[in-house]
C-alpha cells in the first residue's frame, strides 16, 4: 500500500477516534449529571438516617439483653420446627 | 533395532525445530514471570503453559485439522486439500497460504477433506475457536469486570470521565506509530494491525484481545502477551512519567471528599450508558453491553447469585480457557517475527503516552475546576483497574502522607475502561 496513504489513514483514525471518544464521554458526563440530579430530587435516599440509631443500639445491649434475645430466638425456632414437622 | 529408530524419529528430541525450542523457552519465561515475580499470574500462567503446549513438536495442539494434515498427511491427501481450495499445487506451504486467505466455504471444504483423512483440530485450536474466534471469552470477562466495578466514585465526580478520555490518546498515537514504522519500511502493518496494536495502550486485556481477534487475528498472541505484561508493569512504567510531569506542590494537592451516591443512581448508570452506546456507537455494544449487564446485576441487588457467579466462578473458568487459547497463538511460526518486537515496543510507548495525557488533562482541569483536582489521578485514566488507581494513591502518599487519593483515582480508572471500550468501538467501526 502507498505509505503516505497509510499515514493519512492513521491520522484520520486518530482525529476521528479521539474526537469521538471525547464527544461520547462528554455526553456521558452530561447525562450522568442530569440523571443524578433527577434521582436526588425525585427519589432521595431514605436509608442513612435510620441506619445510625440501630448501629448505636447493638453494642449498647447488655448481657441481660443477650440472654433474653437467645431465649426469644430459641423459642421461635422451636415453634417453627413444631409447625413444620414432616 | 528398527523399532528403536522409529521411536527416536517420532520423539520430540528428533522432531523439534529451533523456533519451537525458542518458544518453549519463552513460555517458561512467562511462567517464571508469573510465578516468581507475580506478574498478572492469573493470565500469564495459562498463557505461558498454553505457549509450551502449542510448541510441542508433532502434537499439533494449536493447529487446525487442515494444518495438521498438511504437516503429517500423505501426498494424495495434501493434493485433495489443494483441490478443495481450488489450487493445483501439492506444496504444503502454498496450500497453507491459500487456506489462510480462503473464503468461508472453501475453508470448510478443506477442513472436511482433512477430517475425512483422519485428522482433527488440535485441542488448543478448539479452545481458540470457542473462546476467542467466537468473541465469547473477552466479552464474558468484560461482564465479570462490570460485576466487579463500583461506579460510585465516578458518579460522585462525573468530570473524571474526561481523564479516562484523555488517556485514550495513547491508543491513537500508537496507531500512528505503527503506520509510521510501516511507512519507513521497518515493519509491515496494515491499518487494521495498527489499530489492534494501539488498543494495547488502553491497558485493558479483554478489550485488546477482542479487537485483535476481529482486526488482526494473526497478531493476537503478541498483542495479548504485550497487553498483559504491561498491565503487570504499570507500577513501574507510570511513576517516573507522573513525577516528571507534576511539581511536588501539585502532588500534595488534597481533594474534597466525595459525596455519597445513592443506590438508585448506581442502578441507573449502566442503563444510561447502555442507551448512549445504543444511540451513538453500536459497534461498541458487545463490549459495553456486557459490561453494563454485569454492573446492573451487581447494583440491582436482586440477583446476588448471578452477580456472584459472574465475578467469581465464571470469570475464573473463562480466564483459564482464554489464557490457553492466547497461548495457542504463541506457536513459533506466528510469534517469532520482527513484528512482535515492534508490537512490544509500540505497546510500552502507547502506555507511556496514555499516562502522560491523563496527567496533563488533569492539570488542565485543575486550572478551570472549582474544586481542586490532583493531577496524579489523571494517570489512572488508562484502565488497568485497580492497579493504576493504586499507583496514583501511592505517589500521592509519598508527597503528602495525609492525602488518600485511591477513591478519587477510581473514578478516572473506571472511566478509562469505558473510554478504551469506546475507542475499540471506533476502531472496529472505521477499519473493521
Amino acid at each position: 500500500m502507498n505509505s503516505s496513504n497509510l499515514i493519512n489513514e492513521g491520522l484520520a483514525l486518530m482525529g476521528f477516534g479521539m474526537g469521538f471518544v471525547f464527544v461520547f464521554l462528554t455526553l456521558l458526563v452530561v447525562m450522568t449529571t442530569l440523571m443524578s440530579r433527577l434521582v436526588n430530587r425525585f427519589l432521595p435516599e431514605p436509608v442513612p438516617v435510620p441506619a445510625k440509631p440501630r448501629a448505636a443500639a447493638a453494642p449498647a445491649a447488655g448481657a441481660g439483653d443477650q440472654e433474653q434475645l437467645v431465649a426469644v430466638i430459641s423459642a421461635a425456632i422451636r415453634q417453627y420446627r413444631s409447625r413444620h414437622k414432616q | 533395532m528398527d523399532k528403536l529408530i522409529n521411536l527416536f524419529v517420532s520423539s520430540g528430541i528428533y522432531q523439534i525445530q529451533w523456533g519451537q525450542a525458542v518458544m518453549i523457552v519463552v513460555g517458561l519465561g512467562l511462567l517464571f514471570l508469573a510465578i516468581k515475580k507475580n506478574f498478572e499470574p492469573l493470565l500469564l500462567v495459562p498463557i505461558g503453559f498454553g505457549g509450551i503446549l502449542a510448541n510441542i513438536p508433532e502434537a499439533g495442539l494449536a493447529f487446525s485439522a487442515v494444518e495438521n494434515a498438511l504437516h503429517l498427511g500423505k501426498p494424495e491427501l495434501i493434493a485433495q486439500i489443494g483441490q478443495a481450495l481450488g489450487i493445483d499445487s501439492v506444496d504444503p506451504k502454498v496450500i497453507k497460504q491459500a487456506y489462510a486467505s480462503a473464503s468461508h466455504s472453501a475453508h470448510n471444504a478443506a477442513a472436511a477433506v482433512a477430517m475425512d483423512g483422519g485428522f482433527n483440530n488440535g485441542m488448543l485450536y478448539n479452545f481458540y475457536l470457542v473462546a476467542i474466534a467466537s468473541g465469547a471469552a473477552p466479552l464474558i470477562i468484560f461482564m465479570g469486570v462490570g460485576a466487579m466495578t463500583d461506579f460510585g466514585p465516578l458518579l460522585a465526580n462525573p468530570k473524571t470521565l474526561f481523564l479516562g478520555a484523555a488517556a485514550q490518546f495513547g491508543i491513537f498515537a500508537t496507531v500512528l506509530g505503527a503506520v509510521g514504522l510501516t511507512a519507513l519500511g521497518l515493519m509491515e502493518f496494515s491499518i487494521q494491525d495498527a489499530a489492534a496494536i494501539g488498543i494495547i495502550g488502553g491497558a485493558d486485556g479483554p478489550t485488546a484481545i477482542y479487537v485483535a481477534s476481529l482486526l488482526a487475528p494473526q497478531l493476537l498472541g503478541a498483542i495479548a502477551v504485550s497487553a498483559y505484561s504491561y498491565m503487570a508493569l504499570v507500577p513501574m512504567i507510570q511513576p517516573p512519567i507522573m513525577r516528571a510531569l507534576t511539581t511536588p506542590e501539585e502532588r500534595k494537592l488534597a481533594m474534597t471528599q466525595l459525596r455519597p451516591v445513592s443506590k438508585t443512581e448506581k442502578i441507573m448508570f449502566p442503563l444510561v450508558l447502555l442507551i448512549l452506546v445504543a444511540m451513538l456507537l453500536p459497534d461498541a455494544a458487545p463490549l459495553l453491553g456486557m459490561f453494563c449487564f454485569g454492573n446492573l446485576m451487581r447494583e440491582c441487588g436482586v440477583v446476588e447469585r448471578l452477580s456472584d457467579t459472574a465475578q467469581n466462578a465464571l470469570i475464573n473458568i473463562v480466564t483459564i480457557f482464554l489464557g490457553l487459547s492466547v497461548g495457542s497463538k504463541l506457536s513459533a511460526d506466528k510469534f517469532l517475527d520482527i513484528n512482535t518486537l515492534g508490537i512490544l515496543g509500540l505497546g510500552i510507548i502507547a502506555f507511556g503516552i496514555g499516562t502522560a495525557c491523563g496527567v496533563l488533562m488533569a492539570k488542565l482541569m485543575n486550572k478551570f475546576s472549582s474544586t481542586p483536582i490532583n493531577p496524579l489521578i489523571g494517570s489512572a485514566g488508562v484502565s488497568a483497574v485497580p492497579m493504576a488507581a493504586r499507583v496514583s494513591n501511592k505517589i500521592g502518599l509519598e508527597a503528602n502522607p495525609q492525602n488518600f487519593l485511591l477513591m478519587h483515582a477510581m473514578g478516572p480508572n473506571v472511566a478509562g475502561v469505558i473510554g478504551s471500550a469506546v475507542a475499540a468501538g471506533v476502531m472496529i467501526k472505521f477499519v473493521g
